[in-house]
């Protein structure tokens, strides 16, 4: 019989505090990111804005794209390369009369490779007010989804499992997040639905470990509640680590081999369920005993 | 085997056979050459087949998603009187429109409320409106802009037909937004302008002349002849090139007995219809290829909607133009239509005039009603203005029982018959079959006069190039993730990983047979959900695996060991899994197209995943202990 970890007995919960630091400091990292560039790094999905993804037949330079472009005045532009060679992703942050810059644009690349030269491959303009409003939708998505597990986990166990469960949730979306912003990476439409199913993904971890929980108060009653949640860890470790690994496999091959534009998304999946399966381990169930001293102590 | 066994087993034979069977249009269609797909255009099946397959979105096979919002500014502008657009009016649209954009309110409420604040009478710039106080004129601008809306809708599908794409999907959204989807489009340019031209509508006089009309049809016949020979002998003279004479001269023949085939097969169909208000001419002629594809009656050509693509394909040809008289012009009715009430539906394509008698500039107002000699019928109301009754009453009064076609952008919309002269500019245009009708004519009617402007607020498109590659890489990237998953489960759990194996083959099998059930469209994203499906649905057998391993340290038999690790796990599962599929259904609630796809894909993947994991493992362990008793497991 294989097995990662043989009867595993590791100390998780005693060694919480280090975790929990450790926590804090990647959380803090991602916020001062944040601050540092001012805000949280949105694509044109939620900032409006024009995105071209071009192609070049020759040789072309970023250089030569970035000048050609400046000759526009547009100061916001932003153009990097994209994937294979001769490919750039462009992008402007005003939309003010598109059709006008799009044909603007189309004669900056005609200038730089010729009339056939290039092929634009993909253009994406969101105007300023769906965006905002796309911003909002996100937003109020994730809080949804949150809300939706609160209560169902109040339901299926208790609330403070569900209280738990969120901080992970929370803790996990944020490092993600943090990430992102240290990357440079932007936030867009497909890496909120990957947010969203991180977060799917990481209770999926918790609720394995806290149904473990829950099984074992009910059998090993002579037990302190923290050794009961280290043991349930414990005993559920090779599962967590086999399904975050299968899971991993999947994810890091649409990574590597799925395309430039899923990559992003991919990449946030990635984060999230490492994030996720750590914190499973060592954040949400940490809050339950944490949680419940404090019950105890009421009670008392 | 039990009976309870039984029944398992035929359950789970029963499903992957349903499944095998949905999923098959979608590998039959997905297997289509371009040839034979042109081949099943023309016979109108592939409308049927596309209705039962996964279709790839837009991301995939290339196209352009917009979404249109009215555009309030230039509307209002233009409403406002003539020589009346002053500082005062103008400051308050502006200012109006940016309060709403900013502060994400609604826009009317706000107009109202600046325009009360800075003591401006509203009815003083709108005149054509209410007269009454400010209330009542913006309760009207907001009617006037709703019916912009619905203007710039049916302005939109009626055009698209001109894209050539297929199944484009219009739609509304909200109050004031229109989304528009087309595939495959290669010139996105031409498709946003022709999105956002204004509309082109006429009153046009049908030539109501069975003679011209035959001759036309004759002369598109012999048209045609010659074509399709200048391409035998092109296909001919390339094979003797190529040193094969005779496989040319085949090619020729096969040309030739298709088109007694389908001569053949309209003879039958018609003929089964037994119906004598259409006349099929020239059937079985091989030298009349066009009369035999059509029929006529009342003067128009009626085309069976599977011979549509077709003939518009060929008579877009330039060959065709001379067989058309300079003072004429051939023009497609707007949709299908079941004329005889049998099931068959059919394109009209009318003989007019060139020139139109009138255009749509001088309607003021049309709205649906009721009236007509019972008073029962649907009828719309359609007034003109001074310059455009005077000639109405003249047209009217030379053309009495003749039919005048309302043409909205190139396709005849209806084309009523004059009954008598129209002297007042108030004409009612009877016989509309429904509600629905009336108002979408008196729509069309509207949409020639009054601009419905609207501006593009979103927009992607992505080239078919970009979406081969996708297609390309998304799925390597599932294969090759799908192929390390499942060989690390044979890896790690041996025998039973096989079993976890084929759990996941038919996990992927069955979300793929749900999403061609449901039509569903398979976006970039929906792979990666595909693959993500992948990697997290074997969890359930991991969960159950490592159940079972524990029940046998603690010495159980493998029977038991196996009752035991499925009895605990499965409460964990469903808690586990129901937590993602909520967030799929949130996902699925707010995602814009792509994100859908990735919803829907997740949330069948995950609850596909417990069937298979759970019901169809269970069952191959059934029958493994059933027999034997097992004293080893491989796990």
């Amino acid at each position: 019989m294989l097995q990662f970890i043989k009867n595993a007995h590791i100390d998780f919960v005693g060694n919480r505090k280090i975790a929990i630091t450790i926590s804090v400091i990647l959380i803090a990292f991602g916020i001062i990111s944040e601050i540092f560039r001012g805000g949280i790094n949105y694509s044109i999905d939620f900032e409006g804005g024009t995105l071209i993804q071009v192609r070049f037949t020759n040789d072309v330079q970023v250089s030569q794209v970035r000048d050609a472009m400046n000759t526009l005045n547009k100061g916001d532009a932003v153009i990097q390369r994209f994937g294979a060679d001769n490919e750039f992703l462009v992008r402007t942050r005003s939309v003010e009369n598109e059709e006008a810059q799009l044909e603007q644009i189309r004669e900056v690349f005609a200038g730089i490779n010729g009339e056939a030269g290039y092929e634009i491959r993909r253009l994406e303009t969101v105007g300023p007010k769906i965006g905002k409003e796309l911003r909002g939708d996100a937003l109020s998505a994730i809080l949804v989804a949150m809300i939706g597990i609160v209560i169902y986990i109040s339901i299926r166990f208790q609330f403070m499992y569900a209280i738990g469960a969120i901080v992970a949730l929370i803790h996990d979306v944020l490092i993600t997040l943090g990430a992102f912003s240290e990357l440079n990476m932007e936030i867009s439409l497909t890496v909120i639905a990957a947010f969203l199913t991180i977060v799917g993904y990481s209770l999926n971890d918790t609720i394995v470990v806290y149904d473990r929980i829950r099984e074992n108060v009910n059998t090993l009653r002579k037990e302190s509640y923290k050794d009961i949640v280290n043991i349930s860890i414990n005993e559920t470790l090779n599962r967590t680590l086999i399904t975050s690994g299968t899971t991993m496999m999947a994810v890091v091959t649409l990574w590597a081999i799925g395309g430039e534009v899923i990559r992003p998304f991919a990449f946030a999946l990635i984060i999230g369920i490492i994030v996720g399966t750590y914190s499973s381990i060592f954040i949400a169930s940490p809050i339950l005993i944490a949680w419940h001293g404090r019950l105890a102590k009421k009670k008392k | 085997m039990s009976g309870k066994l039984w029944t398992r087993v035929s359950l789970v034979v029963l499903l992957i056979l349903i499944a095998a069977y949905v999923l098959y249009p979608s590998i039959k269609h997905f297997n289509l050459t371009d040839s034979e797909k042109k081949v099943l255009i023309e016979e109108g099946k592939l409308e049927a087949l596309e209705k039962k397959i996964i279709h790839p979105g837009l991301d995939l096979q290339g196209g352009m998603h917009v979404v249109l919002e009215v555009d309030l500014e230039k509307l209002l502008k233009s409403r406002v009187r003539q020589g009346g657009l002053d500082d005062k009016i103008t400051n308050l649209i502006e200012s109006s429109i940016k309060d709403a954009t900013e502060n994400d309110t609604e826009f009317f409420s706000g107009f109202k409320r600046l325009a009360n604040a800075s003591d401006i009478r509203l009815a003083l710039y709108f005149p054509s409106y209410e007269k009454g106080p400010n209330d009542d004129v913006v309760a009207a601008l907001e009617k006037d802009a709703k019916d912009a809306v619905d203007r710039a809708e049916e302005i939109i599908r009626n055009r698209v037909d001109q894209f050539g794409v297929s199944e484009p999907n219009i739609q509304r959204q909200g109050e004031w937004r229109v989304i528009v989807e087309l595939a495959g489009v290669t010139n996105q340019a031409q498709a946003r302008s022709l999105i956002q031209a204004t509309a082109l509508l006429e009153f046009v006089l049908v030539r109501e002349d069975s003679q011209l009309l035959q001759d036309v049809i004759n002369r598109i016949d012999k048209a045609w002849v010659e074509m399709d020979a200048e391409k035998a002998s092109m296909t001919g003279s390339d094979a003797a090139v190529a040193g094969e004479t005779s496989a040319g001269e085949e090619v020729s023949i096969t040309k030739m007995d298709t088109t007694v085939d389908e001569v053949s097969s309209l003879q039958q169909l018609l003929g089964e219809e037994g119906s004598d208000s259409l006349n099929v001419q020239g059937a079985g002629d091989i030298n009349r290829p066009f009369s035999s594809l059509i029929s006529v009656g009342s003067n128009v050509i009626w085309i069976p909607k599977k011979n549509f693509r077709l003939i518009q394909r060929y008579l877009e040809k330039p060959e065709f133009k001379e067989a058309i008289p300079s003072d004429s012009r051939l023009t497609w009715g707007s949709e299908a239509r079941d004329i005889q009430g049998d099931g068959q539906e059919y394109y009209a394509l009318y003989l007019l005039k060139n020139e139109a008698e009138l255009t749509g500039d001088v309607v003021t107002d049309a709205k649906e009603a009721m009236g007509g000699f019972s008073g029962a019928e649907f009828v719309v109301h359609v007034t003109m203005n001074g310059e455009g009754a005077k000639k109405w009453a003249e047209i009217t009064a030379a053309n009495i029982d003749k039919r005048v076609a309302i043409v909205l952008d190139d396709r005849v919309q209806m084309a009523p018959v004059i009954r008598s002269k129209i002297s007042d500019g108030r004409t009612q245009i009877e016989g509309l079959d429904d509600i629905t009708e009336a108002k979408h004519m008196a729509i069309v009617l509207r949409a020639g006069a009054l601009p419905a402007p609207m501006q593009i607020e979103e927009e992607r498109s992505v080239g078919a190039s970009l979406g081969a590659d996708s297609v390309r890489q998304g799925t390597n990237a599932a294969m090759v993730g799908f192929i390390l998953v499942v060989i690390f489960m044979a890896f790690y759990y041996r025998g039973s990983g096989l079993i976890a194996d084929f759990a996941l083959v038919l996990n992927l099998l069955f979300t793929m047979a749900i999403l061609a059930g449901l039509g569903a469209t398979l976006t970039l994203p929906g792979i990666a959900g595909l693959i993500l499906t992948v990697g997290m649905s074997v969890d359930a057998n991991v969960l159950i695996f490592e159940r079972i391993r524990e029940e046998i340290h603690k010495g159980k038999t493998v029977r038991a060991a196996i009752e035991a690790g499925y009895g605990k796990a499965i409460t964990t599962i469903l808690d586990a899994n129901i937590t993602t599929i909520l967030a799929a259904l949130v996902l699925w609630q707010f995602g814009t197209g792509t994100v859908k796809g990735f919803a829907t894909v997740l949330f069948w993947g995950i609850l596909s995943s417990m069937v298979t994991a759970i019901f169809i493992t269970r069952t191959i362990y059934n029958i493994m202990t059933e027999r034997h008793t097992l004293t080893k497991l491989s796990i």
